[in-house]
């Protein structure tokens, strides 16, 4: 039985279709997350199933039950939010114990939860403390534990790692797993952050303009994605925009407006339609020597950026057009800049989509 | 016993369940609005359907000059057996339009010396005496005054003398009686209409002048506080908020006192630098409108980025430039806000204005004033009596002209360009080094002691200087108890009604109801509250109900209405909403979150508004004067003691100490209350 349902919801303000249609499902227990860039209606899908913002049509079932009339109170979700909002006139306990002293527990109770999940995020030697006495990370694990002791079945959670720095945020997003699955909570986590997205969620949603575009495990949604925004948002993508010229065994053959010819992965498309084929920049092979005579085209490197790990190119290609490559810094040193290179795509990393319509541009505009 | 804690614990549940209830907060939310609808707004305004039901009226007592009676060209006073303090019947109305000899016909035992002025108005409304002379009468028998129309008098007759003023002492100056009588409309040929006009033009200019100053003079004062660190900063701070918790009786008073030539008082150190009302009146309204235009332009000074400055400067901007340039098209909204208080105090305030024309010109009748503004004219028409239709033309005018100014002035100060891109660079740089900015901080403390400071409390120079009379406190003490009473309730009211009001402004559902009860809150704040109290008496007469403290409660409610719930609703705005989401989403109930989560954030912001609400219901002179005349608060006692004669002033500044006293003193005691329950 699922946990969450949701069935054609929609959410109009003014002229502005935030939320158009939804339909999808949650199980117990999952950790859900919900990708889309800025703008996508994230926040206001979590803040229709908390019941803070009304849907303007649709229905909410959270354990089989239509919650659509129910104030936020006893829908048992507990929204935690990007500045997770800590009271700031009460310590670390009262923010912690503020859902069972609200819902009116006994004292003994009250003290017993809100000791054991300030001991689970290891805070129960600061439970004195004031919010603003608190780094980040512990504010935010208080957040947290604040929302797990709030005898809520559900948790959502709107870009929580946000206004975290960059190392705490990767140490705690597996803590935040962790927790929302000893707690069997399900969760429903936003953000706009592909890589959190991939490394965190049991099933991701992608969502733009309001509608979802594909959902799917991570994986899935890495490796097969439905549509070139998709393929452009969860890793940066180069794109060829061409026709289909034949289909073949295992693969099809595209040629684009310069006449070159591609070998790309398998598609259903018929022969003749007009493609996009687009590769992620990570598996774009940069090469010395021509290693192969599929898909290999002669360049210069135009630009390189060193970003830590990795290092991006920006190579020009000998019949035109420029194109971006994503390499190990520890094999980045082979190509400097203005040195001749060439460059690989493998025909089973190449995927094959319908143009969109409107243009490959538009289709990858973030807003 | 276990089972009956349980049953008590739903039966607690199910209480609580059923205020949460969506239906139940809207029906809290009606309550609250129709409230402030129906006890606020309507009664505010209630004035403006005058225009359609008094249309008739106005025709017969505004726009039509009034009937003159009967001459009685000689009246008889008699002072037979008169003793020191004894009191004789007022002289009726004695008119002069059609008649060349008048005079008074005095039967006297003892000694007595007689004072007598005979004021006309002339085409152009200004007052001229005819005579002010003395006579004086020895021994028993019958004196004769007699006046005789003389040419000056002669030319303007068609006018008519408005006002005689009597005043009968023995021979050796001891005062006897004086007497007023208000024969100024009914005696020649003044139209209402045209002292209206004349007090409501009055009004403006000086409202005008006095937020120009006020913004002049504040805009260095704000940049002082908000910009710069010095020591003794803290005490300026406070020092610029201490006239408003002056009553504006008492200030009147204190400020009169200080500049001008006040006839028959004097204390140390007075300057007795002018009698010129129009100059007073605007020295007065400054006092009390200029902290408000200082904190206004403050606050949005505080809100400012520096960078912005800092940016400008390291770009090679002075900092004339970057003041004039950068920071001050910022703060249009602060700069609004604050000419909109200013222009709304000056132009709504009555009792000091009266307490200073009365100091100007003792023994007079309010309408013989050589000046008057829109309220205190309403105030003088009120006093008199029986000049309803006058009363409401006024009140009506006031409201209609207040409204639409201030309509303009915000179109103007938002859409008008200012012409700030224009640079000079060479003088700006002059005027940004060296002395000037110096002698710009050391002008602004000048003005704030000069202006504010020693005029706001010059009472105290009176008290200690001039000679004590013996004082009558008990009508003070039952003044002060009712004072009491009223600004208490309306407290109350204000705090049970105000709140969930400014919470429904700023987190209501409902966005054009909430724009649209957001504006309404302001109309009473910026309607003159002697108009609104006029406003009020109609609505209420309307109703027949004749209680008089419900009718100045009412009239306190909703001139101190908006002072909740602005302070309310500013707190909450900067709050931020999600606090009050994740605790509902946490479980918590509406009522459960308003009293943990959201009241511990903005109780500093309630208690300022229950004080400003309190001290300004306590200070109040003009809504209490237009809707019960009778009304015995103290602002209103001292200023019949003002207008009984200057021998009263020494009970007059005593009362203004004491009340001045107890207002510190109540604020006092609701900050230590509130620092006891936190």
């Amino acid at each position: 039985m699922p946990n969450i349902k949701i069935t054609g919801l929609n959410k109009i303000f003014g002229d502005l279709k935030a939320i158009d249609d939804l339909d999808f499902e949650v199980r117990d227990g999952e950790y859900l997350t919900i990708l889309g860039p800025t703008g996508a209606g994230k926040t206001t899908l979590l803040r229709l199933i908390s019941g803070l913002t009304e849907q303007t049509s649709g229905t909410i079932e959270i354990d089989g039950k239509n919650v659509d009339d129910l104030p936020p109170e006893e829908r048992r979700v507990a929204f935690l939010s990007q500045s997770y909002s800590l009271f700031p006139h009460m310590d670390v306990w009262e923010n912690t114990t503020f859902g069972p002293t609200a819902r009116g527990w006994n004292p003994d109770k009250v003290n017993i939860i809100g000791r054991e999940m300030l001991e689970m995020v290891h805070l129960y030697d600061r439970r004195d403390a004031l919010p603003r006495e608190l780094s980040g990370g512990m504010q935010q694990r208080n957040a947290l534990a604040r929302a797990l002791s709030a005898d809520a079945k559900v948790l959502l959670l709107d870009e929580p790692l946000r206004a975290l720095d960059a190392r705490l945020r990767l140490d705690l997003r597996h803590e935040l797993k962790r927790l929302a699955k000893a707690m069997n909570m399900t969760t429903i986590h936003v953000t706009h952050d592909q890589e959190e997205a991939l490394t965190i969620s049991d099933r991701i949603i992608m969502l733009k303009d309001g509608k979802i575009i594909q959902s799917g495990t991570p994986q899935e949604m890495f490796n097969k994605p439905a549509n070139p925004f998709i393929h452009h948002f969860i890793g940066e993508a180069n794109f060829i925009e061409g026709t289909l010229i034949r289909k073949e065994n295992g693969h099809c053959r595209i040629t684009d407006k310069a006449n070159r010819s591609f070998r790309a992965s398998q598609t259903d498309l018929s022969e003749g339609a007009n493609v996009v084929a687009g590769i992620k920049t990570e598996f774009t092979i940069l090469s010395k020597e021509k290693e192969s005579d599929v898909n290999s085209f002669h360049g210069t490197v135009d630009r390189k950026l060193f970003m830590g790990r990795f290092t991006d190119f920006e190579v020009i290609l000998a019949e035109g057009g420029m194109i971006h490559a994503r390499l190990p810094s520890s094999i980045a040193h082979k190509f400097d800049e203005g040195s001749n290179v060439f460059v690989h795509y493998s025909p089973e990393r190449l995927l094959v989509f319908p143009e969109p319509e409107g243009g490959l541009k538009a289709e990858l505009e973030m807003m | 016993m276990l089972k009956k804690e349980q049953k008590e614990e739903s039966i607690g549940k199910k209480f609580s369940a059923l205020i949460a209830k969506k239906s139940t907060i809207k029906f809290w939310y009606g309550i609250v609005i129709t409230f402030f609808i129906v006890l606020v707004i309507v009664p505010t305004l209630f004035v403006l359907t005058y225009a359609v039901t008094g249309w008739d009226d106005m025709g017969e007592n505004i726009f039509t000059a009034p009937e003159p009676i009967t001459p009685d060209n000689y009246h008889q006073i008699d002072i037979g057996n008169s003793t020191i303090g004894a009191s004789f019947p007022a002289p009726d109305i004695i008119d002069v339009t059609n008649s060349t000899h008048w005079g008074l016909n005095v039967h006297t035992n003892s000694n007595i010396y007689i004072n007598y002025t005979i004021y006309s108005l002339d085409d152009d409304n200004a007052s001229h005496t005819h005579y002010y002379s003395n006579s004086s009468f020895s021994g028993a028998g019958i004196g004769w005054i007699n006046i005789s129309a003389n040419e000056s008098y002669n030319e303007i007759t068609h006018i008519g003398p408005m006002f005689q003023n009597l005043t009968l002492a023995y021979a050796d100056g001891t005062y006897i009686d004086s007497w007023e009588s208000d024969v100024f409309l009914r005696a020649g040929d003044a139209k209402p209409f045209d002292m209206v006009i004349d007090a409501l033009k009055v009004s403006f200019i000086i409202a005008i002048i006095v937020t120009i100053i006020d913004f002049i003079a504040g805009l260095p004062m704000a940049w002082l506080l908000v910009r710069k660190d010095f020591r003794g900063k803290k005490y300026i701070d406070t020092l610029i908020d201490m006239p408003l918790a002056v009553p504006t009786a008492a200030l009147g008073f204190s400020t009169a006192l200080f500049w001008a030539v006040t006839p028959g008082v004097d204390a140390f150190g007075s300057l007795n630098l002018t009698s010129s009302p129009f100059l007073l009146i605007i020295l007065l309204h400054i006092v009390f409108s200029y902290p408000y235009m200082v904190r206004s332009l403050s606050a949005i000074l505080h809100e400012i980025d520096t960078n912005y400055e800092v940016a400008a400067q390291t770009l090679g901007a002075p900092p004339l430039t970057v003041a004039r340039t950068i920071t001050l098209p910022l703060f249009r909204a602060g700069l609004v806000t604050g000419i909109i208080l200013c222009f709304a105090r000056s132009l709504s305030e009555t009792g000091g204005t009266m307490m200073a024309l009365a100091m100007l010109t003792p023994h007079m009748a309010e309408l013989a004033y050589p000046m008057q503004t829109g309220p205190s004219l309403i105030g003088g028409w009120k006093h008199a009596g029986g000049f309803d239709p006058q009363l409401a033309f006024t009140a009506m005018l006031l409201v209609i002209i207040t409204l639409i100014l201030l309509v303009i002035i915000k179109i103007i100060i938002m859409k008008f360009k200012m012409p700030l891109r224009k640079v000079f660079p060479g003088p700006e740089r002059l005027l940004s080094k060296g002395v000037f900015p110096k002698l710009k901080d050391a002008s602004s403390m000048i003005f704030m002691f000069f202006i504010l400071i020693i005029p706001s409390f010059f009472i105290f120079s009176f008290v200690f200087t001039s000679e004590a009379t013996p004082v009558d406190w008990s009508p003070f003490w039952s003044a002060m108890g009712f004072s009491f009473l009223v600004a208490g309730v309306v407290t109350i009211l204000n705090l049970i009604f105000g709140v969930p009001l400014a919470i429904y402004i700023v987190r209501g559902k409902n966005k054009i109801m909430s724009h649209i009860l957001d504006v309404l809150v302001n109309v009473p704040l910026i309607v003159p509250t002697s108009a609104l109290g006029i406003s009020l008496g109609m609505f209420w007469g309307s109703m027949n109900l004749g209680w008089t403290t419900l009718l100045v409660i009412s009239a306190h409610l909703a001139f101190t209405f908006p002072l909740v719930v602005r302070n309310v609703a500013g707190a909450l705005e900067e709050l931020d909403p999600t606090y009050e989401e994740t605790a509902r989403t946490l479980g918590a109930r509406p009522f459960f979150v308003f009293r943990k989560v959201m009241f511990p954030s903005i109780k500093f912001s309630i208690l300022a508004g229950a004080i400003m609400a309190f001290t300004r219901s306590l200070g109040e002179t003009g809504a209490t004067l237009s809707v019960a005349e009778e009304a015995n608060t103290v602002p209103v006692y001292i200023v019949g003691l003002v207008r009984a004669g200057s021998e009263y002033y020494y009970s007059a500044a005593l009362a203004c100490i004491a009340l001045i006293a107890i207002s510190f003193l109540t604020m006092m005691i609701m900050k230590y209350i509130a620092r006891r329950a936190e």
